[in-house]
């Protein structure tokens, strides 16, 4: 279990220090639908942090970064339920 | 600030293959669900009877990450990015079945939280994204069939990864190039060449980022990658 904890520390530690270099370039699809001249329509669910930022907090690095971080806290506890919920117990 | 702003704009406008809302139309979404619910409930019936439960620390750590990675874009050519899928990386942690099941949580979020994806194409999503990188594992398996040595599972790893790239866009060409929004552009004859020609390259960092992290696990942790028991034969022996 503490390797587990040690290897989500080093995850978010490194998102903190990856983020700022992360490319500005457009992706795949993105550059696909850009060159094709397709505009992207309006999201019909924004959800709670729209593109990786919390919108009430102006400075973008610390935005994403708490936008990643409640992310990969999120991500990690519904993983953990769903992998409790699917796997049996052990016979012990 | 400025100059903050710019770089982070490739956090920020991110989707390598998660297709937005209002680029499928409604029969292609609706088929897309029903393709991606038929692979999950097959996960979800081979997790159950396969794995014990100290899987659970292990695929929420690796959902953890994968979530975390596909926020990094790394440049590729001529201007344009990608970010690591991981679901390569994931078949080979955590065998196929919990790969998918684990890919679809980090796509789920992605969709419900962040508005990376959209709602109603997230069947297509999880097709391209989690069933097809998922089952890139039996590739891997394929082409290590009569081969232990680990150089050869390391380059499997590589063709595996680039391919669940390329296969994933395929799909996704296909699924926008038959859809209404894209007809003007000239449908699947365009989507799908100009969806591979940028994958190919995406892929090839794909597959980097996949070997390394595999070839460290390999040396630093073998026990934690219960893919390759599985792949060897000695299924749920290896969970830690």
């Amino acid at each position: 279990m503490r390797g587990y904890l040690k290897a989500l520390i080093i995850i978010l530690f490194c998102l903190a220090i990856l983020i700022p270099f992360a490319s500005e370039a457009p992706d795949g699809l993105e550059r696909v639908v850009e060159a094709l001249g397709i505009e992207e329509h309006e999201p019909t669910w924004k959800g709670l942090m729209p593109d990786y930022t919390l919108p009430t907090i102006d400075n973008p690095y610390i935005s994403t970064i708490l936008a990643g971080t409640f992310g990969v806290l999120l991500v990690l506890g519904v993983a953990f339920v769903v992998g409790m919920a699917i796997t049996k117990p052990n016979k012990q | 600030m400025i100059g903050n702003t710019i770089v982070l704009k490739g956090v920020t406008e991110d989707f390598v293959m998660h297709i937005p809302d209002g680029f499928l139309s409604p029969a292609i979404c609706a088929l897309m669900y029903a393709i991606a619910i038929g692979f999950l409930v097959w996960s979800w019936r081979k997790v159950r009877v396969t794995y014990p439960r100290s899987l659970a620390p292990l695929l929420a750590v690796s959902s953890a990450f994968v979530f975390a990675a596909q926020m990094i874009n790394f440049p590729i050519a001529y201007g344009t990015s990608g970010h690591l899928v991981g679901g390569t990386f994931l078949s080979v942690l955590l065998g196929p079945y919990a790969a998918i099941l684990s890919m679809t949580i980090v796509l789920m979020m992605q969709a419900l939280f962040f508005a990376d994806g959209g709602v109603f194409t997230f069947g297509a999503n999880v097709f391209n994204m989690a069933v097809i990188a998922g089952l890139s594992f039996f590739l891997v398996k394929l082409l290590t069939k009569n081969s232990k040595r680990s150089s050869w599972l390391f380059s499997s790893i590589f063709i595996a990864s680039w391919l669940s790239v390329v296969l994933g866009a395929l799909a996704c060409g296909l699924q926008i190039g038959f859809s209404p929004v894209f007809s003007d552009a000239g449908g699947v004859a365009v989507t799908v060449p100009a969806m591979l020609f940028w994958h190919a390259l995406i892929g090839l960092g794909e597959a980097t980022i996949t070997t390394t992290l595999v070839s460290q696990l390999h040396r630093l942790q073998p026990m934690l990658l219960n893919g390759l028991a599985i792949l060897r034969g000695r299924q749920g022996e290896r969970i830690p």
